[in-house]
């Protein structure tokens, strides 16, 4: 909706998929930011499900294969884990660790100097590893 | 911002630099997918000797398969997305391409028109006042100049005499007088 309103101010400048990326992101950030943010994730934020999801996965030694069910729980519990997360630092996680984009692309994408996507990507990384160390009960 | 050597720019041994901090730091500073196979396999044997290390590892480990599964979703999801964005907004954008040549013509004339208008206007005028006006004035000018037109001659010449002054025609006499 907003590319389309926004039409006229493209004027052929750049490329169409860049500017509609660029309007793209900056609408999900400003969409993430009025959105409450969780300060921390623990324990009691866990459905039964997830709870028993991690149990057995974290006991799992080897490769870890999920069925169809698994695969929507982790993925539910994968958004509340990115939701401890400062928008900017999600999407940079998303963007490098989950598309396998590099800190260059998602410099372009977002406008940000690539020490600065380090940096968010690093801290995300950071926290959702920690998050999930607590979670699992590895550290206090 | 540097967060110190990591194990992928080989700049240091792994054996010197290889303590918890370093281990969680290299965990923390590049997905776990991107790291060979070999780095993997030194950061496993590492872990396996050091708790925290071990815990770090799996937890990271856990995070790069909670965010690929998310990832997947999202990818799922994108697949039935509304298809405003092909029927509408690329559909105006192609059209806005195909007129590329006249909406720029246009848009320069909008832009432009007015003040390219008022210049059209002011060189027709100025064209008006240096061709047609000033012909006549020119000729009068001429004549008024040039005192020895053949009307001026024959008709006026007593005329000449009589606008002498009264110091040239006193002049005049005495002059004479005295080359006599």
């Amino acid at each position: 909706m907003k590319a389309f309103a926004q039409m006229k101010s493209f004027a052929g400048r750049g490329s169409m998929e860049g500017w509609l990326t660029r309007i793209a992101t900056n609408t999900c950030l400003n969409m993430l930011r009025s959105a409450s943010r969780r300060p921390e994730l623990v324990t009691s934020d866990l459905s039964e499900d997830e709870t028993a999801w991690l149990e057995r996965v974290s006991n799992t030694t080897g490769a870890r294969r999920l069925n169809a069910e698994q695969k929507v729980i982790a993925a539910d519990l994968a958004e509340k884990v990115l939701e401890i997360l400062s928008p900017e630092d999600r999407l940079a996680l998303m963007m490098i660790d989950g598309e396998g984009a590099s800190v260059n692309e998602v410099a372009e994408v977002t406008g940000w100097s690539e020490s600065k996507v380090k940096v968010r990507a690093f801290r995300a990384r950071k926290r959702a590893r920690e998050a999930l160390e607590k979670l699992v009960g590895r550290k206090q | 911002m540097e967060y110190g050597p990591t194990l992928r720019e080989g700049s240091f041994k792994l054996g010197e630099f290889m303590n918890d901090g370093h281990i969680i730091e290299i965990l923390d500073n590049a997905p776990l997918a991107s790291l060979s196979e070999a780095e993997l396999q030194t950061i496993q044997a590492h872990s396996a000797e050091c708790q925290d290390c071990g815990h770090a590892f799996e937890a990271a480990q856990l995070s790069a398969m909670l965010l690929q599964e998310r990832t997947s979703e999202a990818a799922e999801s994108a697949l039935g997305a509304n298809p405003f964005f092909q029927t509408r907004v690329l559909a105006a954008w192609r059209e806005q391409r195909s007129s590329g040549g006249a909406w720029s013509l246009s848009r320069l004339w909008n832009t432009t028109g007015a003040l390219v208008a008022s210049m059209a206007a002011t060189t027709a005028m100025l064209a008006v006042f240096a061709f047609a006006a000033p012909s006549e004035t020119t000729n009068q000018v001429q004549a008024a100049v040039v005192p020895y037109s053949a009307e001026s001659v024959v008709l006026d010449q007593e005329q000449d005499d009589n606008q002498m002054t009264n110091d040239q025609v006193i002049g005049a006499v005495y002059d004479a007088d005295e080359d006599k």
